[in-house]
């Protein structure tokens, strides 16, 4: 019978190492990312804080230049001091961009191939939900790390070489600080923005709820705190609990009006949890139509 | 258990599949050959859901299934094994046909080189080479459909599972895609097809397997599911001759004939019988002795289209 004869030949060749599949997603999601002027100019506009930052150390440690522009390192360092607080509010703003950059890019990974019943295409193939989630998770760490910790660690070790004479160990918390604070906001957003994605079958709809989530919750947790005098409330806002959590990370004082920086990290962690399990529930190969 | 010979097949031991309460398929034992298998059955009678589990996207609630000999507990080794096609269009959005492709060999492990050198070959294989270039989101449903067998092919499977391959292509493409599940199938590629479009099935499939609500209501080749059937089904035949009074008269004389009807035409003759090969045998013989002019001996209700009339329609007769 002919169809034993078997003359059909399977590949048996070799394969690519398991755990660098996943960045198969992002390079194809870059295409499309990039296709968007408006993301290519907003981008370009989130290399603006690091760029003035650069000019500011710059200047810093090149008299001839501040005289150019009517300066002294003295006034120059009561304007910008370069110290843990000028990396600080480098971060915030950097931080605030990154939202913003993944209300352009997030609602459009996951929601399509939900939309599109993709998902069996994906997972019929060497390759795990969790494979999944990393690969769509890191067109957001990748972008977003390009905007904060690397122009930021890129900004000390200038400073550091610049100041010399064990600068950088001195300061080695503003490093921790803008590298464990960029991780911590950027795993937080992402997530946040794959789960709202993932239950938010069309981009637009995705968008908004991000949007309004992210809003609502700040504008929640602040009423709370307002009406029952206490700082507690701001734990739902991830905007406040991430600048409670930088403010401890840079060994700054906290101020009154954030949170307990303790509470801030089991919101973060919890909210993370409630995303993944969120994205546990949708990312699936199948839906059951009841 | 393993052996060489189920090691060649597509083994549901018992398989039972709940989603929550709902049932998808129940206590289903198959033993799927290679060659083209059939999938047949009414919308929500398990079809998409067997393919699920054959193909590893869903875990059997009961039973096991076993492709190949392998089970879903190594899916490394049983996806390369398997390529899947859904109804769906699962298109990511801005991909050319090619990229299409290409990203999911990557996915699967295979380094760009090889990637790009099969993706072409499979393009080439369901004649998209000059649309390859274009974004899928431009393309007909009848090149959608061309471009979901091209990917499903591309990483070289053992067992292709096809979802409603054949909706929404013309006749050319129809008989094209056909040809190649012929081709795949004669080389011993398992090509398993759901489809609702019966006759087609019952052209291309060497065995089929009929679902409703759930559970395998017959299983293997068409001929051989109707001869079971014929007790409380008898095969229907139609004789085209000269003299169809004299073939009624010598044919109801039989025991295993229940029903001989003149055709309305007068030019026939429909003959119900509950042993076809006994009623051929006579008919030979019937013929000879009269010297009776036959133009064409036609079964009515052997294909699919009946079988699936009789055992899930349950109207008991061909439309």
């Amino acid at each position: 019978m002919a169809v034993y004869e078997r003359s059909y030949g399977r590949y048996t060749g070799p394969a690519t190492s398991e755990w660098s599949r996943f960045l198969v997603l992002p390079r194809y999601a870059y295409e499309v990312v990039f296709k968007s002027k408006l993301f290519v100019g907003f981008l370009a506009l989130c290399f603006a804080p690091p760029f003035f930052a650069l000019l500011v150390i710059y200047l810093y440690h090149n008299v001839s230049a501040l005289q150019l522009i009517g300066l002294t390192p003295q006034k120059l360092a009561e304007i910008f001091p370069i110290s843990n607080s000028f990396f600080f509010y480098g971060m915030w703003i950097q931080g605030a961009l990154s939202f913003l950059l993944v209300f352009f890019v997030g609602p459009a990974l996951v929601s399509p191939d939900l939309r599109n019943n993709g998902l069996p295409l994906y997972l019929s193939r060497p390759f795990t939900r969790t494979e999944y989630v990393l690969g769509k998770m890191s067109v957001l760490v990748i972008l977003l790390s390009a905007i904060t910790w690397v122009p930021g660690m890129l900004l000390l070790l200038l400073q550091g070489y610049l100041e010399g004479a064990g600068w950088l160990a001195r300061n080695w918390r503003i490093s921790f600080g803008v590298l464990v604070g960029s991780w911590v906001w950027i795993v937080y957003l992402s997530l946040f923005a794959l789960a709202v994605s993932a239950w938010m079958k069309w981009k637009p709809v995705a968008r908004l709820s991000l949007a309004l989530l992210f809003f609502v919750l700040m504008g929640f947790g602040g009423a709370i705190s307002g009406i029952l005098n206490t700082r507690w409330g701001l734990t739902l806002s991830p905007w406040h609990v991430i600048g409670a959590v930088w403010v401890s990370l840079f060994g700054l004082e906290p101020g009154e009006l954030l949170p307990p920086a303790g509470a801030c990290w089991v919101a973060l962690a919890g909210g993370c949890l409630i995303f993944l399990w969120l994205l546990s529930r949708r990312i699936r190969a199948y839906e059951v139509v009841r | 258990m393993s052996s060489p010979a189920t090691d060649r097949r597509v083994v549901f031991d018992n398989v039972s599949k709940f989603y929550g309460e709902v049932l998808g398929i129940n206590r289903v034992s198959l033993s799927v050959p290679p060659g083209i298998t059939g999938l047949v059955g009414p919308n929500g009678s398990g079809k998409t859901t067997l393919m699920n589990l054959l193909v590893g996207l869903l875990q059997p609630t009961r039973g096991s299934v076993r492709v190949l000999g392998i089970d879903a507990d190594h899916p490394e080794e049983l996806f390369r094994h398997v390529g899947y096609a859904t109804q769906y269009d699962g298109f990511p959005p801005g991909f050319t046909g090619f990229q299409f492709i290409e990203s999911y060999l990557r996915i699967h492990g295979f380094d760009r080189t090889e990637a790009e050198a099969l993706t072409w070959k499979s393009i080439e294989r369901v004649g998209l080479v000059e649309a390859a270039g274009r974004k899928v989101a431009g393309y007909s449903k009848g090149m959608r459909q061309r471009i979901k067998l091209a990917q499903a092919i591309a990483h070289q499977p053992s067992v292709l599972v096809l979802d409603e391959p054949l909706n929404g292509l013309d006749p050319m493409a129809r008989a094209e895609v056909i040809a190649l599940f012929r081709e795949l199938a004669d080389g011993g590629l398992h090509v398993i097809v759901s489809s609702h479009i019966l006759h087609e099935v019952d052209l291309i499939s060497d065995q089929v397997v009929l679902l409703n609500g759930g559970y395998v209501v017959a299983e293997g080749a068409i001929s051989g599911v109707r001869d079971e059937m014929e007790e409380e089904h008898p095969a229907q035949v139609l004789i085209r001759c000269n003299r169809p009074s004299l073939l009624a008269s010598r044919v109801f004389e039989q025991d295993h004939v229940v029903e001989a009807r003149i055709h309305e035409d007068g030019k026939g003759l429909l003959v119900r019988t509950r042993d076809a090969d006994k009623f051929y045998l006579l008919l030979n013989q019937v013929v000879l002795d009269n010297d009776l002019t036959v133009e064409t001996v036609m079964p009515t209700d052997s294909d699919v289209n009946a079988v699936y009339q009789y055992l899930i329609v349950g109207q008991g007769e061909k439309p």
